[in-house]
Order: C-alpha cells, then structure tokens, then sequence
C-alpha cells in the first residue's frame, strides 16, 4: 500500500516534469515558427534583397501546359 | 464533621458521581463532534490536502489561410534573482560577467545592473526582476548566464511562467485577429476573431479534477472518479492570407507615412465568395509611428464623397431616370441649393458632359445635377432603391463594433432629411459607412450584381476534424438588373482606362484594374479644422475580377497630398500587381514536340557524321563545340578532347579523315 502509493507519487512528478517539457518545446516551436514566418515575409525579403540588387518582377511567371491530344 | 462510615461513603459517592457526569460530559461532547459537526470538520481536513483543481483547457489556435498561425497561446517567462541566496563567495565570482551577460541580452550598462543586483542583495530582496514577459529562446539564454545557471538553490534563479497569447505575425492584422482580456474588474474586451469567436469556439471547457497534497508542491490525483476531462478550443481558421496581407499592411504603412495621415486601412475581399484576404488598420501614435489600433475597417463610418456616386448611379440607372449617355451640365463647377454650394474640385466645371465623363472626371456638379434632376419631385424612390440594394443594412459581422449605415430618409422623422439632403447625398455626403460596407457594394458590382457577405471564417477544426465549414452567404442575388451593372462596371473602368478618368494615374498596360476614386471632406463645417479622407474602391482585373479592394486614409498632410487617386490609389495599385504578379499566365500548346526545320537538319548531319565517323577524324570546322565534343567522346576509340573558348569549332589539331589513336589528344579551338 505505502509503497504503490510512493511509486504513484513518482509518477506525479515524472508527469509535472513532462508537461513542463512539452510546454517548453512548444514555446520553442512557435518562437520559432514565427521567426520564420517574419523572415520569410514577402516585405521582409524584399529587404534583404535590396542589398543584392533584386526586386519583385512585374511580369508573372508562365506556366506552359501542354494540352492532352486524345489518341 | 464526625468521621464514620456513612460520611465517608456519603462523600465518595458525591466524587463518584461528579466524576460520572464528567465521563458523560466527555461522552456528550465526543458524540457531537463525531456526529453532530462531524461533517463540518471532516471537510475541513481534506481540504487541507484534498482539492479541486480546475485543469485549464487549451485555448484553439487561430490560423491563415494557408495554414500559418495567426495567433497561440504559448509560455512567457519573467525571470527574478534571489540576491541572498546565493554565497557570498558565488556571488562576487559570477556577478560581473552575470551583469555583462545582461548588458550583451538588454544593451542597458553592466554598472547598472551591477548596482542593482548589489543594491538588492543589500537590501534582503529575493524577488528581484531580471527580465519580464520574454520569450522561450530569450529564457534559455537567460537561464545559462553565469550564477543563474547555478540553479535556484544555489544561484538564486526565479523562473515565473504564464501563457500569454502570441501573435506570430507581430503587429499585422493584429486588430483583425484580436484577443480576450478580463481585466480586474472582470470586464472583457474582445477586438477581432479571436475575440468574436473566443466563447463560441476557441475558450474549450476547463476541467476539474480532486487532487492530493503530496508534498514539493505537487498535487497527484486522488481517483478517476468525480472529474470533469478539459476541452481543448477549437482551431479557427481564417479568410486571411498572409502574403496578401503583408502586401497590403506594408504598402498602406509606406503611404500613411508618406502623406503623415492620421490613420487608414485597406481591406481585399474575393469577389466569388467573399471571404477576406487581408485587412490591415494602422492609426498614427503620439510619436508619429503607426501601428494597429482600432479595426477601422469595420468599425468607422465615414461619409462616403465621390465612392457614393457609385450607388446614387446604380439607383439612378436602375429606375431608368438616367442614363450613361445623358449629357449634363457642370454649370463652370458651381452649383448652388438653398445658398449651399456643391463645386467641383476643378475650378470653372468640365462644361456639358455626358454622366459617364462626369463619373469618370468625378464632377460633383455633374452627379449631383443628373440626380437632382431625376429624383427632385420624389426623393423617396431614391431613397427606396438604395434600400433596394441593401445599403441601409449592417453586414452582421461577427467582430463587434460596426455602425449602421446613415441614409437619410424624408419620411422619417429626424430621419437627417433636408432641403438639401438628396443633392448632398448624390456626391457622398450626409451618408455614413464603414470601409466594408462599401466594399461589399462594390464587390456586388464586381459579382455581377450578387451581394456576397464579407467573411473572416473559413472553417472551424478540432485536430483535422471540421467542426463547423463556413459557407459564402449571400445576401442579396440581385441588386439591381443585368444592364445596369454592366453600365457601372464600364464606368469603373472607364476612371482606371480613360485618360481623363481620375485614376488614370494608376493605369498600367501589364494588368488590369476598375475602380473609383474619393475624396470627401471631413470636419468641413470648422474651416479651421477641414481636412480630407482620400479613398479608393474598385476590383481587378477589370473583366472577370477576381479581388475586390477598398483603400481608405483619413487625414493625409494637405501640403503633400490629398486626392483619392494619390494618397489611397497607389496602394490600391501595389495589392492588384502583387496579385496579379503571382498569379501565373497559362499558357497553353498542342504538343512539346515541335519541329524546327534548322534544328532537324543539324541534328541529321550530326546523326550522318556521328554514324560514318567511328575510328576516323571527321571534318569538325563549323559544327557548334558541344555536338563535336559529344561526337569525339562517343567514338569507339578513346581520346581525350581539349576545348579552348566556345561556340562554333574554328580549328581542329587533327587533320579530317586521319585515323585515330587510343589516348590521342586532340585540340579544338572554338570562338
């Protein structure tokens, strides 16, 4: 009795020390996804860019697609 | 008292029976705390190591279009220091480069903090602030500083943590995403979706479950039974698309900026199905920046100016009482009612003009006679036909705060009417909406006369499972007839493709646009305070448009700028090229295989030669360098090929039709 409520205990604090460490990765997650998502703002590389003398074409890109000739 | 037998009994019953009453007293009192209080203060010792402990549900994460996060709820951490815990010893060894760290993390001096920390220890304080709020990155950098990665009990580190709610995106959109804060008072304030759908999606239930005290601070559960699980939020998904938004968010900031405004926003709708693509709102603070403030967009109306000649047309067209073709008179730009003076912004009027020159060069005097003209006798029909068209409604938007349009109403009492109110009217004055309430009217025109309903959701998910799709609701089929709306998208056409139009600044021969340009006065009863709200609406391209899109700046710098077409057009402009420019032309052909004449004959002299030629020199001068590299490295005999410059072989160091040798080095030279 004294024992399997030492070894629930136990398992109480492995618990606690988990979700602290999931909390943790997922702080670290979202730090980090929004890092990215800042550094891969169109604005944000336009900036960077700059430097290197590139800019955002006016003309979009095209797409050739060949058209399927039934045979 | 004379000592015999029958006192001594006498007083050793009294004893006996005092000491009796005491038994039962005791018996009394133990039975009552036992049965009679019992309860009361059983409870009370289990509270002491038993309780309810409310398990907090996740709140749902708000996500783009795409898939990005908008906003999450995600850990915060404010890092204190015990200044007395650590010894002394520790203490002076770690606390210099402790303080140069910080300098290196906050940029405010090492001697500062020095101080600080010094002062603190000095003063017996154990809850000393390093750094609040900072982010998990900041708090394990912060956590491996000399002392504080001691620990707490040796180096005295406090790590307090919170779940905040994180807008990825920074400050973008940041009012249309919105939060829920209770303050202390309980009161709730909830901007944007995130505040619109808090209670209805995102919150989830809260749980509870009995817990028991087991020392370190830790509570392990006492039974499975008597728990209620916590529900996590649901995930929203919105309209929003980040790349548009970001767009959009930056070319209104770099406009506010230039032209000083006072605030503005910009919102682009799809016009099949409604949904928002971005919404940006940036108002100007006390020192000059701009930043989110209030959702503009929803929540400020405004007098409409030159965009209402839209609508006043649609209900003029649509009751037949003018057409495109009807030539007014512009009266040399000043009209005149009750001693009131409707002028053109272009001094001495455009002459007479046909009603789609003056929509086009938006003369008020034009508009405002053509509609004066129509409708002098019976201002209520068109006051009905713009109900008609479902102008006087509020769009039922689920972020709060949207006004009701104001349509002045003769036959309302203090319905705002007067002498003046439908010549007013016709150009956009005395009528109020919101940003999006125009929008939607124009996205009507765009849609080929279907009012759609703007909308921010596009579905509600628990993990991948859809809770609640969001379908494009429509509020009115038809506006008005078929005629109609093609007259008025030519119109908006006209003002982006005629060179007279007022927004032919904005015209540009890659793609397409239509739109129509406002710049109303505000505040014009104060000469003093007069100022301007320039705006632009309109969709693009121009046939079978895909975005509709409405730019509104409130108060730009008089001296630098004020009209509609060059405060809001460029931004207008910059949202339609980057949409354009990412969508990509499709361009379709029958086959891959297409044969070219020249490029058949080259490839069969190369194919003749490359046969005939196996263990002989052939005659390379005039072949293009690669195809005679190719030829010599597939001969049936190896050599080693040594290609100076490119193009077309010039010379060969082997003469034609010698034979060749295994390991023979031949130069080519080509130019």
């Amino acid at each position: 009795m004294i024992a399997s409520s030492h070894s629930a205990d136990k398992k109480v604090y492995e618990i606690a020390r988990l979700k602290n460490e999931v909390k943790e990765m997922r702080s670290a997650f979202v730090d980090g996804r929004s890092k990215l998502m800042r550094l891969k703002m169109e604005s944000h590389v336009i900036e960077v860019m700059k430097d290197k003398g590139l800019a955002p074409s006016v003309i979009p890109p095209k797409k050739i697609k060949v058209k399927k000739t039934q045979n | 008292m004379a000592v015999n037998e029958s006192n001594i009994l006498n007083r050793l019953y009294f004893i006996a029976g005092c000491m009796f009453i005491f038994g039962l007293a005791v018996v009394f009192k133990l039975l009552s705390i036992q049965f009679l209080q019992g309860d009361v203060y059983r409870a009370k010792a289990t509270e002491r190591v038993v309780k309810n402990v409310v398990i907090p549900a996740n709140r749902g994460n708000v996500y783009s279009v795409n898939g990005n996060l908008l906003a999450t709820s995600i850990p915060k951490y404010d890092i204190r220091i015990d200044a007395l815990t650590p010894k002394t010893k520790t203490f002076e060894k770690h606390i210099k480069p402790l303080c140069d760290s910080l300098f290196k993390y906050s940029g405010k001096p090492s001697s500062k903090f020095e101080k600080d920390i010094r002062r603190a220890r000095a003063n017996r304080n154990r809850y000393f602030l390093l750094a609040r709020n900072i982010g998990y990155s900041d708090y394990i950098r912060l956590r491996n500083f000399p002392l504080l990665e001691l620990g707490a009990f040796k180096g005295g580190l406090i790590v307090e943590q919170t779940t905040k709610r994180e807008h990825p995106m920074g400050g973008i959109a940041q009012r249309t995403i919105g939060y829920e804060r209770i303050d202390d008072k309980g009161n709730v304030t909830r901007p944007g979706i995130d505040g619109a759908f808090g209670i209805k999606y995102l919150r989830g239930v809260d749980g509870q479950r009995k817990k028991q005290q087991i020392g370190k601070g830790q509570w392990k559960p006492l039974s499975d039974a008597n728990e209620i699980e916590p529900k996590d939020g649901y995930d929203v998904y919105t309209t929003i698309d980040v790349n548009i938004q970001d767009i959009a968010h930056h070319a209104l900031l770099a406009q506010l900026e230039k032209y000083k405004a006072d605030h503005g926003c910009v919102v682009v709708m799809e016009t099949k199905t409604g949904e928002i693509r971005a919404i940006s709102n940036l108002g100007r603070n006390k020192n000059g920046h701009y930043y989110e403030r209030l959702n503009y967009a929803v929540g400020e109306s405004h007098e409409s100016g030159s965009t209402f000649k839209l609508m006043a047309l649609a209900a003029a067209f649509e009751d037949k009482v003018v057409d495109t073709s009807d030539v007014v008179d512009t009266e040399k730009g000043i009209l005149s009612f009750y001693g009131k003076k409707v002028r053109d912004s272009k001094h001495g009027g455009y002459g007479k003009v046909t009603v789609s020159k003056a929509f086009e060069v938006s003369s008020n005097t034009g508009i405002v006679k053509a509609i004066d003209q129509a409708y002098r006798k019976q201002p209520e029909k068109f006051v009905d036909r713009l109900y008609d068209m479902n102008l006087n409604s509020d769009l039922n938007l689920p972020i709060i705060g949207e006004p009701k349009p104001i349509i002045p109403d003769p036959r309302v009492k203090n319905g705002r009417w007067s002498g003046i109110a439908l010549q007013w009217m016709a150009y956009g004055y005395g009528v109020s909406f919101t940003p999006l309430q125009t929008l939607t009217f124009y996205n009507a025109v765009a849609n080929d006369g279907v009012m759609v309903k703007p909308r921010f959701l596009r579905e509600v998910k628990e993990f991948d499972k859809v809770i609640e799709p969001f379908e494009k609701e429509v509020i009115n089929k038809e506006i008005c007839s078929k005629e109609t709306i093609v007259k008025l998208q030519a119109l908006l056409k006209n003002v982006v493709e005629k060179k007279h139009g007022t927004g032919y600044r904005l015209y540009s021969k890659n793609f397409s646009m239509a739109g129509k340009t406002g710049t109303c006065q505000k505040d014009y009863r104060d000469k003093e305070k007069l100022n301007y709200i320039s705006s632009f609406a309109g969709y693009f391209p121009a046939e079978n448009p895909k975005y509709s899109c409405i730019v509104v700046i409130h108060e730009p710098d008089k001296s630098v700028g004020y009209y509609g077409a060059d405060v809001s057009g460029p931004v207008f402009k910059r949202v339609a090229q980057k949409i354009y420019t990412d969508t990509p032309l499709v361009d379709e052909i029958e086959s891959l295989e297409v044969k070219m004449g020249a490029v058949e004959d080259e490839y069969e002299k190369f194919y003749k030669t490359a046969q005939i030629y196996k263990t002989i020199m052939p005659n390379l001068v005039g072949m293009p360098a690669m195809d005679a590299l190719a030829l010599l490295e597939n001969m049936q005999i190896d050599v080693k090929v040594k290609l100076n410059g490119n193009g077309v072989v010039k010379a060969q160091s082997v003469n034609k039709n010698t034979k060749l040798k295994n390991n023979q080095i031949i130069v080519l030279k080509a130019s």
